[in-house]
C-alpha cells in the first residue's frame, strides 16, 4: 500500500511540473511550434503583415534555457554560434528583457510581440499561443 | 586600406561612447537602424614546392532593417597581401582593390514572400551562404563550391518560406546584367537564373539547386552552362554531417560530371572541433581530376575567433598541403 501511495505521489509530482507559456497580445493568430521557432530565430520576420518582435528573457534565465532547449531545440553554445553566423547574414538576436513582468507588459502593448513566461504569471490581458511543461 | 580602417574606427568610436561591445556581434550606430561589423583572416599554406603567407580577408559589413525593408553592404580586400616562397626565391603580391562583396535590399512582402535586389551570395547549397573563414569549419573550401555555380549573383531574387511541419524555402535568382564587381566572383557572367528548394525538419536539411549562367570571359570554349547541386545536412548538438554533390554541363558537353564532398564535424567541446572531409571532382574544362582527404582541427577560444589547422592528402600528390589560419569576426 505504502509503495502504491509513494509511486502515485511521484507520478503526481512529475505530471505537475512547472508549466510555461508563449504569449502575445490578443491580435496574434494561432502559431505552430515551428512558426514560434522561426520567429525567435529571425527566419520569419512578419506575422500577418505585422513585424514580429520576439522577446527573450536574460541569457541565463532558467525559463529562457528551457524555452531554447524545448522549443528551439538548441543549447546555449549552439545558439551563440547561430547568432554569430546571423550577424554575418545581417540579422540581430531578439530583444532581451529582465523580468517576466516586463515581457508581459511589452507583449500586451506591441502588436507582433511574442515572449514566454511561467504559466503562473499569465492573466487575461495576454493571449496564450503555446503551452509546454517540464 | 586606409579607407576601410578609417570607417571601422570611426564607427567603433561613435558606438563606444554609448554602449559596451561584444566580439562577433558588431555594434549599432547610435540612434540609427544600422549595425556595423568586420572580419579578417590570416593564413599560411605549406605545399611541396611553395609556402605562402597571406593577409587574406579584410572586410567591413553594415546592415539593418526599417519597417518591411532590410539592407546589407559588405566591402572587402581579398588576398590583400601575400608572400610566397618558392625554392630559393620569394615574392610579395598585393591586391589593393576594395571589392564589393554584397550590396542588397530586401523587401518582406508578407510572412511568406521576400524580394531582393542587388549583389548577394547565390543561395546555392549550404557552404556558399557562409563563405568567410571564421564561420567555416575548415580553412579551405571544397572544390565543388568553386567550379559548379557562380558564387555571387547581381540582380533580383524572390523567396517563399513556410514554417508548418518543417521549414520549406524556395528561392529564385535572376541576373540579367554584368556583375556589380566581376573581379570578385568565380565566374564572369552576365546572366544567371537559378532555383533552390530547401526543406528542413528536426535535425535534417535537404536542398536541391539548379540553374543556368552565361560566361563572358575571353577565350573560353563553353559559355552557356547548366548546373545541378544536391545538398544534405544532419546536425545534432555534438556533430554535423554535411554533403554536397554537383554536376555541370554546357549545351554541347558535360563540363563537370561530378564534384562533391562529404564532411563530418565533431564538437569535442565548445572550443575544440574536429572535421574530416572527403572530396572528389572531375573538371573537364580545366582537365583536372582529384580525390582529396582532409583532416582539420579548430580551436575557438570564443566562437567569433577561429584558429585552424588542416592537412590535405590529394591523389595528385604534389598538391598535398598543410594549412593554418587565424580569423576573427568583429
Amino acid at each position: 500500500m505504502k509503495a502504491l501511495f509513494l509511486s502515485m505521489l511521484i507520478l503526481l509530482c512529475v505530471s505537475f511540473g512547472d508549466e510555461y507559456v508563449v504569449i502575445s497580445n490578443q491580435n496574434m493568430k494561432e502559431l505552430s511550434t515551428n512558426q514560434i521557432k522561426a520567429i525567435f530565430l529571425k527566419k520569419a520576420l512578419l506575422i500577418d503583415d505585422v513585424q514580429a518582435v520576439p522577446i527573450n528573457l536574460e541569457a541565463m534565465d532558467s525559463i529562457r534555457l528551457k524555452f531554447e532547449q524545448d522549443i528551439l531545440n538548441m543549447n546555449f553554445s549552439r545558439l551563440k554560434s547561430y547568432w554569430t553566423t546571423q550577424h554575418y547574414l545581417g540579422h540581430r538576436p531578439p530583444l532581451t528583457m529582465k523580468s517576466q513582468e516586463s515581457v508581459k507588459s511589452f507583449v500586451k502593448k506591441v502588436d507582433g510581440a511574442i515572449g514566454y513566461i511561467n504559466a503562473q504569471n499569465i492573466d487575461e490581458s495576454v493571449k496564450v499561443i503555446y503551452r509546454w511543461r517540464d | 586600406m586606409k579607407k576601410i580602417i578609417f570607417i571601422f574606427i570611426l564607427t567603433l568610436s561613435l558606438y563606444a561612447k554609448e554602449n559596451s561591445y561584444e566580439l562577433g556581434k558588431g555594434f549599432q550606430i547610435p540612434s540609427l537602424p544600422f549595425y556595423v561589423g568586420a572580419y579578417m583572416s590570416l593564413d599560411y599554406k605549406n605545399m611541396t614546392n611553395e609556402n605562402i603567407y597571406r593577409i587574406d580577408d579584410l572586410a567591413v559589413l553594415g546592415y539593418g532593417d526599417y519597417d518591411k525593408f532590410s539592407y546589407m553592404a559588405e566591402v572587402e580586400y581579398k588576398e590583400f597581401l601575400s608572400k610566397t616562397y618558392k625554392g630559393d626565391e620569394s615574392y610579395i603580391s598585393r591586391d589593393m582593390q576594395l571589392h564589393i562583396e554584397r550590396v542588397y535590399i530586401d523587401y518582406n512582402y508578407n510572412e511568406n514572400y521576400m524580394f531582393r535586389i542587388g549583389k548577394y551570395n547565390s543561395p546555392i547549397g549550404f557552404w556558399n551562404l557562409l563563405p568567410v573563414n571564421v564561420l567555416k569549419q575548415t580553412t579551405s573550401n571544397p572544390i565543388s563550391t568553386n567550379i559548379i555555380y557562380p558564387k555571387f549573383t547581381t540582380g533580383g531574387g524572390l523567396s517563399y518560406s513556410s514554417f508548418n511541419e518543417g521549414e520549406l524555402k524556395i528561392e529564385l535568382l535572376l541576373q540579367e546584367s554584368v556583375d556589380l564587381d566581376d573581379e570578385y566572383n568565380n565566374y564572369k557572367i552576365n546572366q544567371h537564373y537559378g532555383i533552390s528548394t530547401l526543406y528542413e525538419k528536426d535535425e535534417y536539411s535537404l536542398k536541391f539547386n539548379s540553374g543556368y549562367f552565361h560566361r563572358i570571359e575571353d577565350n573560353i570554349s563553353e559559355d552557356k552552362l547548366y548546373y545541378l547541386l544536391l545538398s544534405a545536412k544532419y546536425e545534432t548538438e555534438n556533430y554535423q554531417l554535411l554533403s554536397e554533390i554537383g554536376y555541370q554541363q554546357s549545351s554541347t558537353q558535360i563540363t563537370t560530371p561530378y564534384a562533391g564532398y562529404i564532411q563530418w564535424l565533431y564538437r569535442f567541446t565548445e572550443q575544440h572541433l574536429g572535421a574530416l572531409r572527403f572530396e572528389a571532382y572531375d573538371d573537364n574544362m580545366n582537365k583536372k581530376k582529384d580525390e582529396i582527404g582532409i583532416l582539420s582541427y579548430t580551436y575557438r577560444p570564443s566562437y567569433p575567433i577561429a584558429i585552424k589547422s588542416e592537412y590535405q592528402l590529394h591523389s595528385i600528390s604534389q598538391e598535398n598541403q598543410i594549412l593554418f589560419s587565424f580569423s576573427v569576426l568583429f
